[in-house]
Order: structure tokens, then C-alpha cells, then sequence
């Protein structure tokens, strides 16, 4: 009855506000069709690539608009809401691009960064990305030329920080804790049985013939302990080039912005 | 069996599933609570890293070669005002946040004035590096408020839901759980510090 209740009664809350692009698969998406066919696929192999080596995700997306809002927070939400980088780490970066469109006529760039990457790409930094590298070819129209000076100063960055050996070291941690548990409640049970046995040699010996079954003890189940978390290197690493999926990874209003 | 014993097993069999309930109920709201107990502590951070500026915008301002007093008085007091709301994290009541929120908004609007009259008075300090990097990490501060806020908020909807709804509702108030407070939709004062600049 109270099992009842509670099963009609839950419903999940999801509160979601603000403007979001369509949500993708893809690290590189241009909403606004300004890249070539070519330069969206050579940006995401790269981004891919980056992302199996280091587990650093960097998202790249151009949109002709923001829906009325701020570049930071859009940024900002789209790195929360699609989960751009990993659950770990909080290791995503967003670079969002609105081009000049007729009813906004601005262009704007912004930076957003994972929690996990606030240190080693502060706010000061983001906004010398963008003033230095990004907005003098920005200025000019040449969307690509300012995408690829960003990802040449910020993978670099990001690579130092965040390796894929340590991703897995710590993506795997949990699992292996559990096994050493497990391993270690065995070792205890078969000392104490071993305990037992030293104690009340006649009842193991069976040297009495209690009868022809001999003792049945020790039937041990192996529960199958979850396996490794499932990480999203799958996609990329048997060769394809195809991105395995966001990873989760949590973003705090880091970041910084300008307008061209 | 006698009547008298199925009575007895039926009352202590109903007892027990309203004591596990009660539990699940407590459980639940626990988690929740301390999901908006996190959230609120993120919040603190962001506004203390705001209070952090502070000071090197004082420093800042104060290096201009015509600076006058008047300009920082009203951003030093609304310093010090948020320095006397104390917030109790384990209550988070809507008068609690509420206070909270009118003491950060009033320094979020001085420190928006601050910097628009600095901009106007002293445009060879405001052009120097020094100035335009404390610029971008107070803006970035305004964003972080902004996020936190909005997933303080977040987890204390979620939390407030679920102590409002039957049959929770029945419980809660008997377990000892309160509803929280919300910060209001950003008013103008506390819209990001956004000064253009145009070399």
C-alpha cells in the first residue's frame, strides 16, 4: 500500500531555465553554418582526439543567437546541461561564438570553463584568449582562424592538468576499493573457518563417518560486483574518430567573454 | 489464533510500516537537505571571493592621481554590511536568505556605481591593465554568483517539494524539517557589473 503511494507520487523535478541551443553529440557545432564542411570535420577530429588522449573536452559551438540572454551564461549552461567534460575532473571548456545575425546584430565570444579548470585557465587568461587571439580574426570574419588560436593556447593548458592516465586511475579507483573489500571479507571468513577448524579438528577430519556426504561447508557466492564505471572512450578508441559522449563535468559561471 | 492476537500482530505489522516509512521520509529529506546545505556553501564562496576583490578595487581606485573620497564610501559600507548578515547554513530560512540576498544586492549595486563613476572620472586609470584584469574577475565573480544562485535555488525547490507533497507533508513538520529560503529573481542591482570598454 505505502509502496503504492510512493511510486504514484514520485515524480521527477527537473527545473531547467534559460535559452539552450539544441542539444548535440558532437564536440564542433556550427548552428550558424559559417564553418566548411571540412573545418567542422577536422576541428572535431582534433577536439576527439583530445579528448581520448587527455579526457579533456573542449566544445566548440557557434550559434546565431542567444535567445535574449548573455554569452557567459549560455556558455555556461550549455557546458552544465550537456555535462562537457568528465564527472571527475569537471574538465570542459565551451567556446561559444554568436555570429552578427540581423535581429542581433553583435558578434560575441565566450569562454566557459569546468570547475575543474578554473585554476589553470583563470578568468584573467580566458579574456586574454578572447581580446588577443580570438577577436583581431573574429573582427575580419574568420570564425576558423580564431577557433584554431584558442584550442593552440588552451589544449596545451588543459593537457598539463588532466591526463587520460590519471582519468582512469581515478575512474577505476571506486571499483577496485570494492574488490579489495571483497577479497578482504573472503581472507576473514577463511581464517576464521581455518580458526574453527584448528579448534574442532574431529569435525573437518571426518575420521567419525558421520555419513558418506562428507560436510557441504563452504559454498561461497560471487555476486558480480559492478564492473568499471562506464567511461566514454569507447567511441574514439577503436578507431572510428567519433565522439563517445559528454562526460558529465559541472560548470560554475567561470569564464570570460567580448563583443565584436 | 485467538481475534484477539491477529488484532495485536495487524496493529504492531501497521506500526512498523509507518515507522519505516517515517524513516524513508527522514532519509530522504536529509539528503535533500544537505544537497542545499552544498549548494548554499558554494553560494558563500562566490560572494566571499566577491568581498576578496573588494579591497584590491579600493587599492585600485585610491592609485588614481584625482581620487576622491566620496567615491568608495558607499562600497566600503555595503561591505560591511554583508560582514554583519551572519546566515545559520543548517536553517536557510526565507527570512535568513532574504537578508542575505538584500545585503549582497545592496553591495552588488555600490560596486556597479563604484566602477561606472570610476570609469567616468578616471579614464587613464581605467585604461591600464591592472584595472581591466580586476574588471574581468569581477565580472566573473557576478557569473558565478549568478550560476550558484540559481542552483542554490535549484536544490532548495527540489527540497521544498518534496516536504510539501502528501504524504511527506504529514511527517515533515514533526521530524523537524522547515522550508527554505529562494533568492528572487535577480533585481537591477544585482545584474553582472558590465562596463564596455572601447579602445
Amino acid at each position: 500500500m505505502s509502496l503504492l503511494l510512493f511510486s504514484l507520487l514520485w515524480v521527477g523535478t527537473s527545473a531547467q531555465n534559460g535559452w539552450l541551443p539544441p542539444k548535440s553529440n558532437k564536440l564542433v557545432n556550427d548552428y550558424a553554418s559559417i564553418l566548411s564542411p571540412q573545418q567542422v570535420h577536422s576541428l572535431e577530429q582534433r577536439l576527439v582526439a583530445f579528448s581520448d588522449s587527455t579526457s579533456n573536452q573542449i566544445l566548440v559551438i557557434i550559434t546565431p543567437t542567444l535567445g535574449g540572454d548573455d554569452e557567459n551564461a549560455v556558455a555556461q549552461r550549455i557546458g552544465q546541461t550537456w555535462g562537457v567534460g568528465q564527472k571527475e575532473f569537471d574538465n570542459g571548456v565551451v567556446i561559444l561564438l554568436k555570429s552578427k545575425s540581423a535581429d542581433e546584430n553583435f558578434g560575441a565570444v565566450a569562454i566557459a570553463t569546468g570547475y575543474g579548470v578554473e585554476g589553470v585557465l583563470p578568468d584573467i587568461f580566458c579574456k586574454r584568449i578572447i581580446d588577443e587571439a580570438m577577436l583581431p580574426p573574429l573582427r575580419q570574419g574568420n570564425y576558423h582562424s580564431a577557433i584554431v588560436a584558442a584550442l593552440d593556447i588552451i589544449e596545451p593548458v588543459l593537457a598539463g592538468e588532466y591526463s587520460y592516465a590519471q582519468y582512469r586511475k581515478k575512474s577505476n579507483a571506486a571499483p577496485l576499493w570494492g574488490l579489495a573489500a571483497f577479497l578482504g571479507i573472503i581472507a576473514i571468513g577463511l581464517f576464521l573457518i581455518w580458526r574453527y577448524a584448528k579448534k574442532h579438528p574431529d569435525e573437518f577430519n571426518n575420521k567419525g563417518g558421520k555419513g558418506g556426504g562428507g560436510h557441504n561447508g563452504g559454498i561461497f557466492f560471487f555476486p558480480g560486483f559492478g564492473g568499471g564505471r562506464g567511461n566514454n572512450f569507447g567511441g574514439g578508441s577503436f578507431g572510428g574518430g567519433s565522439f563517445g559522449g559528454f562526460g558529465g563535468g559541472g560548470f560554475g559561471g567561470g569564464g570570460a567573454s567580448g563583443r565584436f | 489464533m485467538k481475534k484477539g492476537t491477529i488484532v495485536i500482530i495487524a496493529i504492531a505489522a501497521l506500526v512498523a510500516i509507518i515507522f519505516l516509512w517515517g524513516v524513508r521520509v527522514n532519509n530522504r529529506l536529509v539528503t535533500q537537505e544537505e544537497n542545499v546545505a552544498k549548494a548554499w556553501s558554494q553560494v558563500e564562496n562566490v560572494y566571499k571571493r566577491r568581498m576578496d576583490l573588494i579591497p584590491q578595487l579600493v587599492n585600485t581606485v585610491q592609485g588614481a592621481a584625482n581620487y576622491e573620497k566620496g567615491v568608495l564610501t558607499e562600497v566600503t559600507n555595503a561591505r560591511a554590511g554583508v560582514q554583519q548578515t551572519q546566515v545559520d547554513p543548517s536553517q536557510l530560512s526565507e527570512e535568513q536568505v532574504r537578508a542575505y540576498q538584500e545585503a549582497q544586492d545592496k553591495l552588488s549595486k555600490a560596486l556597479a556605481t563604484t566602477i561606472k563613476v570610476t570609469v567616468e572620472r578616471y579614464p587613464e586609470l581605467t585604461a591600464t591593465q591592472g584595472f581591466r584584469d580586476l574588471q574581468t574577475q569581477l565580472e566573473g565573480t557576478e557569473n558565478r554568483i549568478t550560476v550558484e544562485r540559481g542552483k542554490f535555488n535549484e536544490a532548495v525547490q527540489a527540497y521544498n517539494t518534496r516536504l510539501r507533497r502528501f504524504p511527506t507533508s504529514l511527517i515533515a513538520g514533526m521530524l523537524g524539517f522547515e522550508k527554505k529560503g529562494y533568492f528572487t529573481a535577480p533585481t537591477e542591482a544585482a545584474e553582472p557589473v558590465n562596463v564596455e570598454f572601447n579602445f
